[in-house]
């Protein structure tokens, strides 16, 4: 009897401990804090300034980022004329500071609770439990879920987006962001946040994307900046003045691509046997065969060949993926496999109705006529494509799904003119 | 120590009181229209819930029954001493009751084969391919990971053409029409589960399932997935309109078919999705 009372003491007390431990915050322990860019620590070639040796002007960079957007993901800071709705007022519930800006010219935004209840929750709170768990706290795509992840998740702090309307480079619209999120990226991780959602609550979303994205595009900014200084003159680098204009810089990107959308000129010519048949010579007789296959089936010369890219992606530790692109691809080859963020990526298998930037028309036309930022998937308009033949080969890429002889059964070297012929003889 | 039978009362009894609660609310009862919490709104949804009904009350009376017995006992045989310690009465020893276990054991075998016998129509209905009703299908709905893609035909009424519509995680249809939809799944096992017309079916990758069902009542309801099917399981969740006529129907397939359509920007006045003049 004592025996099986003290079995069951300590049957208990360990269940007590395991449970106690589990319920522990152990996992989330510590600050909340951003990831920094990798230019501040590394030396990541030519083409990015860098402050590998120069804590100095870290430091200083460190403080810049501290005064414009606040210290850590818990207390945001908006800076003066950063382009978000309600001057940042949806990026969290509740709101310190105020609208007027005052002598010091910074709204701040606090993610912690304060004395006023408010009835949103904000774009921070949703951000953290919809997104977080891939695109991660500073937006790097470098969540929990991000390693189990083909396509990767999107890391915003360069602000560059693939999906978008604007001119190529430029930052997203705003309706390109609220798209992404309320319908997702079909044929990526990305799912819709419709039904999850309101439209309102999407909103508050997209104005913490643009926040992330704009912090990020700053402190890269910044620390261009800073490189062209010497560590010795570091008391001369990034005075309020320059900070504040390289933000200004930023945001004025931002603004700019609020107006600037891509508007075809014509609308969408008819999906008319000739249509199809001059987009799919057109096709053939372009770049889109090196890179899509001559069959569209992605597997065009430009790119390093399936079992390949295979082996790479999916051959091992996805962290090992840089060594084993090393070993597999040689070093003088120009073959393609990757996109700006150094993410692997194919060119799209067209003979397969699944649009990542969207099935509309106007979708395709925008992926054909501007390409794909940061992705292998250059502009086309308006030169060699004008509205006419971007049409064209939008028509004949949506018609191909369900048409595959289009391509097995087109002549070798089509030339010009045998679509008319063709389209006669059906 | 007849304290203990106490305890055991109290427990069966707040067990019985939380069952009589779920009835009066709605967060516990049955998942209804928000309007009566007690009208199933589907064909398939007042079948099962009658079976459902059954089955409760059969095993609430069972274990009613159980118990009134048990606490009964445990009443009226406490533990008792004398002075020095020893107990009172003196156990009996009992080979058991052959008659007892017959009739424990028969009992419940035929309440197995009533319900087994009693349900096979339901199921017939709602899963056997042959009782499909001969409409052409709604919709062909592919789960991923992790949402529902909802291909509806097109203006030619066939599946799996250029023009067909394709939406994610939005299921539209037809108040008292029956419906037919083909499921499948792109990746892993998913279920598709209406949860106010009680219907729910695994998605298997590699299969193409019909599913049935029908609603009453026009209005919005849910539809979510019903099998973890990996991280992102609690996302996996679609809008479900039941519209009062086919014309509402049409209306909106129309209105999504003219958007999924669009080649130019302002090409719907008032879609909303003009932001660029917006005040920044």
């Amino acid at each position: 009897m004592i025996w099986r009372s003290r079995l069951g003491w300590m049957l208990g007390c360990s269940f007590l401990a395991v449970a106690a431990s589990g319920c522990s915050d152990a996992f989330n322990a510590g600050d909340l804090v951003y990831i920094e860019a990798p230019a501040m620590t590394q030396d990541l070639g030519p083409t990015q300034g860098n402050l590998k040796d120069k804590p100095r002007l870290r430091e200083k960079v460190r403080a810049a980022m501290k005064e414009l957007y606040g210290p850590d993901p818990q207390t945001i800071r908006v800076p003066k004329g950063m382009p978000l709705s309600n001057g940042g007022a949806l990026l969290a519930s509740h709101i310190e500071g105020g609208k007027d800006p005052g002598p010091h010219p910074i709204l701040q935004v606090s993610a912690t609770p304060g004395s006023a209840p408010a009835p949103q929750a904000g774009g921070y709170a949703i951000y953290r439990r919809n997104c977080l768990h891939c695109h991660g706290v500073s937006g790097a795509g470098d969540g929990p879920t991000a390693p189990f992840m083909y396509p990767t998740p999107r890391d915003f702090r360069p602000g560059k987006f693939k999906f978008t309307s604007t001119p190529s480079g430029r930052p997203p619209h705003r309706d390109d962001l609220r798209r992404t999120i309320t319908y997702g990226l079909d044929g990526t991780s990305m799912p819709a946040f419709e039904p999850l959602l309101t439209p309102a609550e999407i909103e508050e979303v997209v104005d913490y994307v643009m926040f992330l994205s704009m912090r990020g595009q700053t402190e890269l900014a910044l620390i261009d900046e800073a490189a062209t200084f010497e560590e010795g003159d570091a008391g001369e680098a990034l005075d309020e003045e320059t900070v504040q204009s390289l933000a200004d810089s930023v945001f004025k990107m931002w603004r700019k691509s609020q107006s600037a959308r891509l508007n075809p000129k014509v609308a969408r010519t008819e999906p008319t046997r000739a249509s199809i048949l001059r987009g799919r010579d057109l096709f053939l007789a372009s770049d889109c065969k090196d890179c899509h296959g001559r069959l569209a089936a992605g597997d065009g010369d430009s790119f390093i060949d399936q079992e390949t890219f295979n082996k790479i992606v999916f051959g091992g530790n996805p962290s090992e993926r840089a060594r084993r692109a090393e070993e597999l691809i040689s070093r003088d080859s120009k073959k393609l496999w990757k996109d700006d963020w150094g993410n692997p990526l194919r060119p799209a298998n067209l003979n397969k109705p699944m649009y990542k930037g969207g099935r509309r028309p106007i979708d395709l036309y925008w992926r054909i006529a501007k390409g794909i930022n940061g992705a292998q998937m250059p502009g086309h308009y308006p030169s060699p494509f004008d509205d006419e033949k971007t049409w064209d080969i939008v028509n004949f890429v949506l018609a191909l799904p369900y048409e595959p002889t289009l391509l097995t059964d087109a002549p070798q070297n089509a030339p010009a003119g045998t679509a008319v012929a063709d389209a006669r003889g059906r | 120590m007849r304290k203990w039978s106490i305890l055991f009362a109290m427990a069966a009894i707040s067990t019985v009181g939380c069952f009589v609660y779920s009835y009066f609310d709605p967060d516990w009862w049955l998942p209804n229209t928000a309007r009566d919490m007690h009208r199933v709104v589907s064909t398939f949804g007042r079948e099962i819930d009658n079976l459902f009904l059954i089955i409760l009350f059969v095993t609430g009376g069972v274990f009613i029954i159980t118990q009134v017995v048990l606490v009964a006992a445990m009443y009226r045989f406490p533990d008792r001493r004398d002075e020095q310690g020893r107990p009172v009465r003196k156990a009996v020893y009992s080979h058991g009751s052959q008659l007892l276990e017959l009739i424990w054991t028969v009992i419940p075998a035929g309440i197995l084969v009533f319900i087994a016998l009693y349900q096979m129509g339901t199921w017939a209905s709602i899963k056997y391919r042959g009782s499909a009703p001969r409409v052409p299908p709604l919709a062909e709905i592919t789960a991923r990971q992790f949402q529902w893609v909802m291909r509806y035909p097109g203006p030619d009424r066939k599946l799996n053409t250029a023009d067909d519509l394709v939406v994610i995680d939005d299921l539209h249809f037809v108040k008292k029409q029956s419906v037919l939809i083909y499921l499948k799944s792109a990746d892993v096992l998913h279920s598709f589960y209406l949860p106010q017309l009680r219907i729910k079916q695994d998605a298997v990758p590699g299969l193409t399932i019909p599913v049935w069902f029908d609603c009453d009542e026009a209005g919005e309801y849910e539809l979510v997935c019903a099998e973890l099917c990996g991280w992102g399981h609690y996302k996996m969740r679609g809008n479900v309109t039941v519209h009062e006529t086919e014309k509402d129907l049409r209306r909106w397939i129309d209105e999504k078919l003219a958007e999924q359509g669009r080649s130019q920007l302002a090409m719907i006045p008032g879609s909303g999705s003009e932001g660029g003049d917006r005040d920044d």
